[in-house]
């Protein structure tokens, strides 16, 4: 009983460096994936991009198909890289390396190194969803709105795109709750996110058990994620 | 007047060849049926009037503008874009699988295009669904959502999409052969009055009875050619070709 008492109030004592630098966890997680997001829709549209009803002069034609190929090129070998490349490499090579050649760079707040690492990482990740996503609406619904008179922009914005918006949310939210375990990572930089967090408590030998609460606190983020992200699922999957 | 001419199309899909000098004429105010067996290209025809699919050769004019020019695979010659697209508009295509935009209530289906690419205001582009929503007899159904309606209405809807565009001409693809039979005759109906009120359409059926009824010229396509056309009477009573014996004998 008394042993049970002395680890609770040790617990106690833990708890709010554990849940302020949890606070950091979900920061990062949360602008990095926002940040991937917007990036990642410009890279499955150029993924996907190809030249659609080809109309005017032959010259404007190849222009635009040496365009439409160079955008895809590059859309491609970002997506190839990013996801083929380790995690962990790609933030030692942001954090250690690039302010090496770029004085610029040089980041005070390990945060910085860690936001751009993730962002980069999840747009690869999340373009392949929303490529997929984009390319699940069935044809028919293409050919509708070419029949209608529609702009290939147009049939994206108002037809394919919200309709996929909505095949898209489950998985990208299956991968916000990835990211956030996958973020710490950055406790090989030192950036003060919980895992290190818990490691520094964990250095002094009495305190090793903290892992134990802390990965309660991982535990209680990505429940409360789910539990939240499958709520949005159902409230907008009800409105059809 | 013709509103749809075409000259010699062809189209390959691999070795097969799937359209051979097709030389298609429908003219203002003319029903025409075309019936083939499995195959014989129907849609890809239909489909290729309207820019779905791009053919290897030959000619396509629309009101008697030329539309399309390829030869051996290559842009001949087209219309500026602009004008292409004011052309396509022309023709009204209604799809096999209804193909609604099925996150847009049904009025918005009729309306969306009309206010985004004819630049319609929308009160008026409104006014307009709902009288076309009349008369395919589904104006109870202007603020759902097109999954909550049989196919039958689907496709009436579908139809009514077509239309708000007020193209010269109809294009059908089997309309209703993803229907369960009970929901084939309102579809049919609703075509029958369009074709009594003077709109010029092309429709590619397995419906004998429509074409019998509804038709002034029934074509028979086979293995990518035009085989035998006649009036419905003709064609449909009294065949010359004997792949259109043949083909009326196992439908009938
Ligand atoms: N995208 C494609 N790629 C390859 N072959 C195709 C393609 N589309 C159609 N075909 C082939 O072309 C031929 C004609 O097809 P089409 O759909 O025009 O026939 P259809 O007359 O409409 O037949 P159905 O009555 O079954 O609809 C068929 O043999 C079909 O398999
Ligand atoms: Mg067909």
């Amino acid at each position: 009983m008394e042993a049970f008492q002395q680890a609770f109030r040790q617990i106690i004592g833990w708890m709010p460096a554990l849940i302020k630098a949890s606070g950091n966890t979900i920061l990062l997680t949360a602008t990095a994936v926002t940040t991937a997001l917007a990036l990642s829709v410009f890279l499955a549209l150029g993924k996907i991009s190809r030249v659609h009803s080809p109309s005017g002069s032959r010259g404007l034609n190849l222009l635009r198909k040496a365009a439409s190929a160079l955008v895809r090129g590059i859309s491609s070998a970002y997506v190839f890289f990013f996801r083929g490349t380790p995690l962990l490499m790609q933030l030692f090579f942001i954090y250690y390396v690039l302010p090496r050649y770029i004085p610029a760079l040089a980041f005070r707040e390990r945060f910085w190194a860690a936001y751009i690492a993730f962002s980069l990482n999840v747009a690869a990740y999340l373009a392949e969803i929303i490529r997929a996503a984009i390319q699940s609406i069935p044809k028919g619904q293409l050919e509708a709105s070419h029949a209608l008179g529609f702009s290939y922009g147009q049939t994206m914005r108002m037809i394919v795109i919200p309709q996929a918006y909505r095949r898209m949310i489950p998985p990208v939210c299956n991968e916000f709750v990835m990211v956030l375990k996958d973020t710490s990572l950055v406790a090989l930089i030192a950036m003060t996110d919980l895992t290190y967090q818990t490691k520094i408590i964990a250095s002094n030998r009495a305190s090793s058990l903290v892992y134990i609460p802390a990965m309660v606190v991982y535990l209680v983020m990505t429940a409360f994620f789910t539990i939240v992200f499958n709520r949005l699922e159902k409230r907008l999957s009800a409105k059809e | 007047m013709s509103i749809i001419r075409t000259e010699y199309l062809n189209k390959h899909f691999g070795a097969l060849h799937v359209l051979q000098d097709i030389n298609l004429t429908v003219d203002q105010g003319e029903v025409v049926c075309i019936i083939g067996p499995s195959g014989a290209g129907k849609s890809t025809l239909l489909r290729a009037l309207n820019g779905l699919e791009s053919v290897h050769s030959g000619k396509i004019y629309i009101d008697d503008t030329l539309f399309l020019h390829r030869e051996e695979g290559k842009l001949v010659s087209a219309p500026p874009s602009v004008q292409r697209k004011a052309m396509l508009l022309e023709t009204g295509m209604v799809f096999q699988s209804f193909n609604l935009f099925p996150h847009k209530t049904v009025l918005e289906n009729l309306v969306l295009a009309q206010v985004k690419v004819k630049r319609t205001p929308k009160n008026e582009a409104e006014e307009k669904a709902r009288g076309l929503l009349d008369q395919v007899g589904l104006n109870d159904k202007a603020e759902a959502y097109p999954a909550k309606l049989s196919g039958g209405q689907q496709q009436r809807v579908a139809i009514a999409r077509a239309l708000a565009m007020e193209p010269r001409i109809m294009l059908f693809d089997e309309p209703t052969s993803a229907l369960d039979p009970e929901l084939v005759g309102g579809v049919l109906a609703v075509m029958k009055d369009l074709a009594r009120s003077g709109m010029t359409m092309l429709v590619v059926t397995h419906e004998i009875g429509f074409a019998r009824e509804a038709a002034n010229r029934v074509i028979f396509m086979c293995d990518g050619q035009i085989a035998e056309e006649g009036p419905p009477a003709q064609l449909l009573g009294n065949p010359q070709n004997p792949r259109t014996r043949q083909f009326l004998n196992s439908v009938l």
